[in-house]
């Protein structure tokens, strides 16, 4: 009796879903905790360390991460060829130029535990520096995740209603010289 | 004792026996023992009180009774699953071995070996196994970046 | 485990059938009588430790006798860390279940506790797995019981004399 349905069971409980993160002004770290868990399928209540329960993620806009503070500038990204005197250091910003998917790469990939599936866990992890996505990846999408961070806005983006009605701390004097 | 160096297996019964009827696994049951011997004294007594009894109230199990000469006395009970088990009964009065032999009928015939988890079920669950659609709302569609308004390019 | 010994003892007699197939044993006194030197049936007894090892390990004794002893210190440590770490498990299930209902770990077994639901961790992870509408009703006590605990924290509404609360204001 109990055979009857087992395969099914088998097959929808260790299904692998398919998440969508908009990286859009997001920090990278919060990403790539939120990519982690469920990588590693921690997100799960089935989960266990080695029954590869993990899901799929697609991250897109990772062209458009925001660091906090300075880190574009003094964040340092360390590596060594090898050779002699190939120890390389870059800056968050100069390697953001080269690869927009980097930084979020090595944060995920930094964040997973340090095993042999990290490398299959990196592999469903899906990078697209902007919001085009292929075909084939659109069609699998089973859930989008809310931004950890809400967005800012801009100052262009407040109307003008809003921008007298904004709160001052002090109004300036009728004769007061703006430098 | 290591886990994996010693031979485990996990709790099942044969074929759900005891679930609405019962099969004594006990098939052939042999009680050997000796006619002169000072350890089979026990067993002789038993032969003679108790073995017809046990007989009468088992009538799935067959019993042989073989004397044999200088033999260590003992129990030969072999099972509806092949296994094969011997218990010696020298110098055992005969209520010691009336209680043996109660509980090799008792007994499915598997190994006795280190059982990995004291629980099982058939149907582990009723409400249906969690899987990744369980908690989700039904009609989501289909998922797509959304597209905001002001994109601006940094 | 007289049952034990017996299947041992027949365990290494086929050891030793298969070692001196030439050698027959009629009777079991022959057979007490005949058994083979007392080192033989020493090593026999440590590889049968051993015989599931990798490499020489599993029929050389001198190098057998080392892993056996690295197992038994393994298995003497694993008995204590193996309840470490399936609390572990299923505090990891319990927290992604309960995730799932927009609760935090923490919050729920508090709240569990405080409203004196005596379920252990094992159990409640298994339920998560088996039983999820279960679980679900389990994760709505606890946020009632939170909640509730959130009106009492806060009183009739008004701060004590002399405080000024952000969450009064709010209200």
């Amino acid at each position: 009796m109990s055979n009857f349905s087992r395969t099914a069971q088998q097959w929808a409980s260790f299904a692998r879903s398919w998440f969508l993160i908009d990286a859009r002004m997001q920090p990278p770290g919060k990403i790539a905790s939120m990519c982690s868990v469920r990588l590693q399928g921690k997100h799960k209540p089935i989960y266990h360390a080695i029954s590869d329960l993990g899901d799929h993620v697609v991250v897109i806009n990772s062209r458009h991460i925001a660091f906090s503070g300075n880190k574009w500038e003094q964040k340092v990204y360390s590596s060594h060829t090898g050779y002699p005197g190939g120890f390389k250091q870059v800056t968050a910003a100069q390697l953001h130029q080269k690869d927009p998917k980097a930084i979020v790469k090595l944060a995920v990939y930094g964040m997973l535990p340090k095993n042999l599936h990290r490398r299959t866990m990196m592999q469903r992890l899906h990078i697209f520096p902007d919001d085009e996505l292929p075909e084939d990846i659109l069609a699998n999408l089973t859930e989008e995740l809310q931004q950890p961070r809400e967005i800012p806005r801009k100052l262009n983006e407040y109307t003008q209603e809003e921008k007298d009605a904004f709160p001052r701390v002090w109004t300036p004097p009728e004769d007061y010289l703006l430098k | 004792m290591t886990s994996r160096g010693t031979p485990s297996r996990f709790l099942r019964s044969v074929l759900q026996n005891g679930l609405a009827r019962y099969v004594c696994q006990l098939k052939r049951v042999s009680i050997i023992f000796s006619k002169t011997n000072q350890g089979s004294l026990g067993a002789r007594d038993f032969v003679e009180e108790g073995v017809v009894d046990y007989a009468k109230k088992n009538p799935g199990t067959v019993v042989y009774v073989s004397p044999q000469t200088s033999r260590i006395p003992k129990i030969v009970a072999e099972y509806l699953n092949g296994n094969t088990k011997e218990e010696i009964i020298t110098n055992k009065s005969s209520q010691q071995i009336s209680e043996l032999l109660t509980k090799l009928t008792n007994q499915s015939g598997q190994d006795i070996i280190r059982i990995r988890n004291p629980q099982h079920t058939d149907n582990p669950s009723i409400q249906g196994q969690w899987h990744p659609f369980t908690n989700r709302p039904p009609c989501i569609g289909l998922i797509r970046p959304q597209k905001r308004l002001n994109q601006d390019q940094p | 485990m007289g049952n034990q010994q017996i299947n041992n003892r027949s365990r290494c007699a086929r050891i030793w059938d298969r070692h001196e197939s030439s050698m027959v044993f009629l009777t079991l006194p022959c057979w007490i009588r005949s058994r083979g030197p007392d080192r033989y049936w020493k090593v026999q007894e440590l590889l049968k430790h051993a015989r599931h090892f990798r490499g020489r390990k599993n029929r050389c004794y001198s190098l057998a006798v080392r892993a056996v002893r690295r197992a038994f210190v393994y298995a003497t440590r694993g008995r204590t860390l193996k309840k470490r770490n399936m609390r572990k498990l299923w505090i990891t299930r319990i927290a992604a279940a309960s995730r799932e209902h927009g609760m935090t770990y923490p919050a729920l077994i508090h709240n569990l506790i405080k409203s004196s639901v005596q379920l252990n961790r094992k159990v409640i992870s298994q339920l998560a797995i088996t039983e999820p509408r279960t679980f679900l009703s389990l994760t709505k006590l606890a946020r009632a019981r939170q909640q509730e605990g959130l009106q009492a924290a806060l009183g009739d509404g008004k701060e004590p004399p002399g405080v000024f609360s952000r969450i009064v204001v709010k209200q």
